[in-house]
Formats: C-alpha cells, structure tokens, sequence
C-alpha cells in the first residue's frame, strides 16, 4: 500500500473504532468526504480527540515518526486538518514528507 | 491470593527508594511490572522489564510507549514517583536545579499520564497514582520549587481525574512525609525532625504505610475515588 492509502485506513480505522462506541443513529460515515471538526461535523469534541489520539498512535506506529495534529502549526494551516477526512490525509503526510 | 495478577504497572523511578519498594509490593503480588528509570535496573524478577528513560523527555516517553504497544503491553496501573529534590533557599537555588524539578516532578507525570491514559481508554479501566509530599501542604522554607511541583502535581491529578473519568480511570494522589532514602539524606536531619515532630502522628513512614494506600487507590473496590489526595501521618 502507498502512503496514502495507509493514512486514509489508519482514519477509516479510528473512525470504525469510534463508531464501535457510538449508539446507533450517533454513528458516523466512514468517507474521505466526512467532516471532522466544524459546523457541519458529527463529531463532538471529546470524539474528536478519541480519533486524534488513534490517529496520532496510528501513525507512529506505522511510520515510527511522531506527528502531532493538534499544534499551532495545524491549527494555522489554511485549511484546517480537521476540516475533512481528506484534509486530514493531505496534513498527515505533508508531516511525513517533512524531514 | 496476588492482589496484582492480572495487572501491568509502570511504575517511574523504580531503581530506588520508595519506587523501588513499590516495584516490589507489586511483584510480589503477581502484577508485571515495567520500571522505568533513569538509571540501570537492579530488580532481578521475571515479571520485570526495566527501560532507561528520562520520564521527562516527551521523544524518550513516546518511544517507551510506542515500544510497549509493539509488544501489546497494556498498561492497567501507572505510579508515577520518579522525583528530584534540591533544597536551597530560592535567592541562591541554581535554575538548572529548579528546571530539573519542573520537568522531572510535573511534565514527567503529564506525560506518563497522558501516554498511559491513550492505552487505558481501550479497556476502559486504569488507575493514575502520583505520589506527592507533605512539602505541598506544610510549605516548608528552602523547598519552594519542590513543594510548589508538588502541589501543582495534586491539580494535575484532579483535572486528569475529570477528563478520564469517562474511561474509568481514577488519578489519586499520596502525599508521603518522610520515609528513609536517599533523597531523604540530602536534607538536613534535624530540619525534617522538627517536621516530623510536628505531625499529629509524629514519626517517619514505614514503607507498609506507603504501600497501604497505594493498594487502596489501585484496588478495584476504589472505582468510585477519584482526584482525592491522602497524606501521610496527618499532615494537613
């Protein structure tokens, strides 16, 4: 699998997990279109940081390189990393294309 | 019957003092014990895996952390006592010394904690113990980067307590007096007599009274204690 499509799965994951937890008609969509944080996101916030953790743990484990997304540097991205599943792949491996 | 059996507990600071004797209680009771010190292990026992780290060094606990969960080693019970100690009146006191207490006595925990907390939530059970210090409470003159850590330690546990209360994961604090070790022999005697002796229970702590309370946090009967903090010998 390349890059990508590791990231996108280590989401979809966290997002399965999460949804694991979920009541039914809480649940989530797992797409790359779902939004994760903002007006328009079904996330709560303490959800959203369940998912940024596996997320977080995800990527190292996978990659061995520490990423935080949630630093002053993500949040003044110009367009935020929690905006969407997509955005979030977008800003996971801009980290890891970083040396 | 081992009162730890089915536990892992990471416990920092375990090479000596009361980390070391903590390490111990546990083993004896059957948990599997990870120690984590600066220094190299001296703890002989099967059920024990020693790692080098310094706790307060957020790239060394990640990588502890990320090393226990290739070697799913989920932690149940975290004590985090690895502690330094300088006491010298403030107007002198070295800032290196005082940064060290910072990092070692505060961040250290947090980060421990945290690591820790991103594994419990999957069982959704876990306990937090920091082990704090009468400094916190008695103010004692000479102490007040150490206390002021301590007492900043308790908070820490009490809004920890909040937001993994969710998981089922309590953080208490132990407020220790003075128990022999070799932090204890930096310090002038006479001064820590004079405290002690001013305890309604005036006398050291036997290591049995530490661990005492140390089972009571960790017990499974004490799901419902949480960001609660008990001193030693009545210090209040």
């Amino acid at each position: 699998m390349d890059t990508r499509s590791i990231v996108t799965e280590i989401i979809f994951k966290a997002l399965r997990q999460l949804n694991d937890e979920l009541a039914q008609g809480k649940k989530i969509e797992i797409s790359t279109d779902t939004k994760l944080f903002g007006p328009e996101a079904s996330l709560d916030s303490l959800s959203l940081v369940s998912v940024v953790v596996d997320v977080e743990t995800g990527v190292s484990d996978s990659f061995s390189k520490t990423v935080s997304l949630t630093d002053d540097i993500a949040m003044s991205q110009q367009v935020l990393p929690f905006s969407s599943v997509q955005a979030l792949v977008d800003y996971i491996i801009q980290l890891l294309d970083k040396e | 019957m081992e009162l730890y059996s089915e536990r892992t507990v990471l416990i920092t600071g375990s090479s000596r003092g009361v980390g070391r004797h903590i390490a111990e209680h546990f083993l004896n009771e059957g948990a599997e014990v990870i120690g984590v010190a600066r220094n190299a292990h001296c703890l002989e026992h099967g059920k024990y895996r020693h790692f080098e780290v310094d706790v307060s060094d957020v790239d060394k606990v990640q990588a502890l952390f990320s090393s226990l969960r290739k070697s799913n080693t989920n932690i149940d019970i975290v004590i985090n006592n690895a502690a330094v100690l300088t006491s010298q009146y403030a107007m002198i006191m070295p800032p290196d010394a005082a940064q060290a207490m910072v990092n070692v006595n505060l961040i250290a925990p947090f980060l421990i904690s945290r690591e820790a907390a991103k594994t419990m939530r999957k069982k959704k059970w876990g306990r937090i113990i920091n082990i704090g210090s009468m400094a916190s409470i008695l103010e004692p003159e000479g102490d007040s980067m150490y206390a002021a850590c301590k007492a900043a330690l308790i908070t820490l546990a009490n809004i920890l307590a909040k937001e993994f209360g969710r998981m089922n994961v309590t953080c208490n604090t132990l407020g220790i007096t003075a128990i022999e070790t070799d932090m204890l022999r930096q310090l002038p005697r006479d001064k820590i007599d004079e405290v002690i002796a001013g305890l309604p229970l005036p006398r050291y702590a036997s290591v049995d009274d530490i661990l005492n309370v140390v089972d009571f946090f960790a017990s499974e009967r004490s799901s419902y204690i949480t960001a609660q903090t008990v001193f030693l010998g009545g210090v209040h």
